[in-house]
């Protein structure tokens, strides 16, 4: 059997024209994929049945009995945290959020640990942003900052840039200017016509350096910036002015350095200045497929995108206080529930170290790195291939996951749902 | 001698990510790539090991000469290996320094090791093997 246009779920760019060959319940061939969604539909290994941690040893268990640990462990916790959630559907997160506002848990996503500063940023200042499909019809002028798509979002530039057809695009390979910005010469800097190699820590300084150009102040701008040469800052000011649509996506490499939020907001506000002369956006690449979705539904529900504290019985707000990693690194949480993702993998190591010091239950497809922190994993079907439902594209465009396997797991919603009703019953019983 | 870390994506880490006990993910994501001038001052040759130190801990990692970095910078994959050596402060943002992290890099002999055991070093439980 053979499906066509099968979103990818793997990376934000949730591409939607794969095609998949299917025989006898396997998946035989991908087409259209990058070498990243290709690994995840081809991928065989999995966790079989749900594992417990038993006088320290791990055995295999029932469903049954994993719910009831989980539920066990999630009524007994007095600050309990709930974290991932972006390799998952919005139907699932919505169980997720409930849960979260009924045991009065900490709830967060990945996001956290990604492009939180941008959302910050985007509270502060706005957001000049539009979908990729602008960009592709569009945009002359396409800069990529602090990321590197060929490697992390390996179709990006072949669908929506830099070797995509538009439809006011000519002659996609003469009409598109690339601009690259970055530490090192990752593999799109080598496409770009224009590479701009930053000192790490420096991205602010420069920002800062093309907003004066592109307001006329030349003159105060020394002669090199961060290891930027001013000749070559002033070509990139003359370029990003004289494009007809010019498109910046950003990635970690801005996010995570000194400054984190406030190079963001540098970088809006450097689009703000730049839509004074022409037409400008400037939009983030998020990472996992559906972790824009978590920040879509969060709002809908909590008022607010990712870290939101439910333990006063309203919803609170505060980064920097209620974000994931600077709960581990105060040691609050008493109890964990980790659903589609792997921060055993993706935490700085003390914050890991709290995770596997409490009761921890992982809800999951794959044994991974959290797996060692867990005292419970339950496997579940793979979203996006085994189950359909929704996703958000990293500009905010919702796409229906495809479901092309048949299988006997649970999903994710399912357990969620399991663990709520386990949750009131054991609640019930006082 | 003193370098600045960063980490992010590599195509390999993102090709073994639902495979993370396995040898590739483990090579993926253990590789710190380093300028070739700077593996002569260090005195050793691409694919050698080091140590890599930061003020939150140690590792040991394999190294990749590229003229991609510029001399004084190291590259690693995010992963296990990159966390052992990050710390959880975050400014006030919630948001870790996983880049520009300043390391001291010295060669050793001492062997790579597996992510179960990263885990377990910080009170983990492997899974199976």
């Amino acid at each position: 059997m053979e499906s066509r246009d099968v979103p990818c779920p793997f990376c934000g760019c949730l591409c939607d024209d794969v095609f998949v060959t299917v025989e006898n319940n396997r998946i035989i061939g991908v087409e259209n994929c990058c070498t990243l969604g290709n690994a995840k539909f081809l991928s065989k290994k999995r966790l079989k049945h749900p594992i417990m941690r038993k006088n320290g040893k791990w055995v295999e268990v029932t469903y049954e009995e994993a719910i009831d640990e989980t539920a066990r462990i999630l009524s007994d916790a007095m600050r309990p945290l709930l974290y991932g959630w972006s390799g998952t559907i919005g139907e699932a997160q919505v169980v997720g959020v409930h849960l979260a506002e009924e045991i009065g848990a900490l709830i967060d996503s990945t996001t956290s640990v990604c492009h939180n500063p941008s959302i910050l940023a985007i509270q502060e200042v706005g957001h000049p942003g539009c979908t990729l499909g602008q960009v592709k019809n569009r945009a002359d002028l396409v800069v990529y900052w602090g990321c590197n798509p060929i490697e992390a979002h390996p179709r990006h530039m072949s669908r929506y840039t830099t070797y995509a057809d538009g439809y006011f695009i000519d002659n996609t390979a003469s009409d598109r200017t690339v601009i690259v910005v970055d530490i090192r010469r990752s593999e799109g800097a080598k496409v770009a016509d224009e590479f701009v190699q930053v000192k790490p820590g420096g991205d602010y300084l420069v920002l800062s350096a093309l907003r004066a150009m592109v307001r006329g102040k030349s003159d105060v701008v020394p002669e090199s910036v961060a290891g930027v040469k001013k000749v070559q800052l002033q070509r990139v000011a003359d370029l990003m002015m004289k494009a007809k649509f010019g498109a910046v996506f950003f990635g970690l490499g801005i996010t995570m350095s000194r400054g984190k939020y406030k190079n963001v907001r540098n970088a809006i506000e450097l689009v703000s200045e730049l839509n004074r002369r022409t037409k400008f956006t400037i939009s983030a690449m998020r990472g996992h497929f559906n972790v824009y979705g978590f920040n879509e539904v969060l709002t809908w529900m909590a008022g607010y995108p990712f870290a939101v504290d439910f333990s006063r019985g309203i919803a609170f707000y505060n980064p920097g206080e209620t974000t994931v990693i600077d709960l581990l690194e105060r040691r609050e949480p008493d109890a964990c529930l980790v659903v589609a993702s792997d921060p055993g993998a993706h935490f700085p190591k003390s914050t890991i170290e709290h995770m596997a010091a409490i009761p921890t239950v992982q809800i999951d497809p794959c044994v991974n790195a959290t797996t060692a922190l867990c005292q419970v994993q339950i496997p579940v079907a793979i979203t996006g291939i085994e189950v359909a439902g929704t996703a958000y594209r990293m500009d905010g465009v919702p796409i229906r996951m495809k479901k092309v396997l048949e299988t006997e797991f649970p999903t994710d919603q399912e357990i969620l749902e399991r663990i709520v009703i386990r949750i009131r019953e054991i609640r019930a019983d006082g | 001698m003193t370098f600045i870390l960063s980490s992010g994506r590599t195509i390999p880490q993102g090709s073994f990510v639902e495979h993370k006990l396995s040898k590739g993910y483990q090579r993926a994501t253990s590789m710190i790539y380093i300028h070739p001038l700077d593996i002569m001052e260090l005195g050793i040759e691409s694919g050698d090991r080091v140590h890599v130190t930061s003020d939150i801990g140690s590792v040991v990692l394999t190294t990749e000469a590229t003229n991609d970095i510029p001399s004084g910078c190291v590259y690693i994959a995010l992963g296990p290996y990159a966390n052992a050596i990050t710390g959880g402060y975050t400014h006030g943002t919630g948001m870790p320094d996983y880049k520009d992290i300043s390391v001291e890099i010295e060669p050793t002999d001492d062997p790579v090791q597996t992510v179960w055991d990263l885990m377990e070093m910080i009170g983990g439980v492997r899974y199976g093997k």
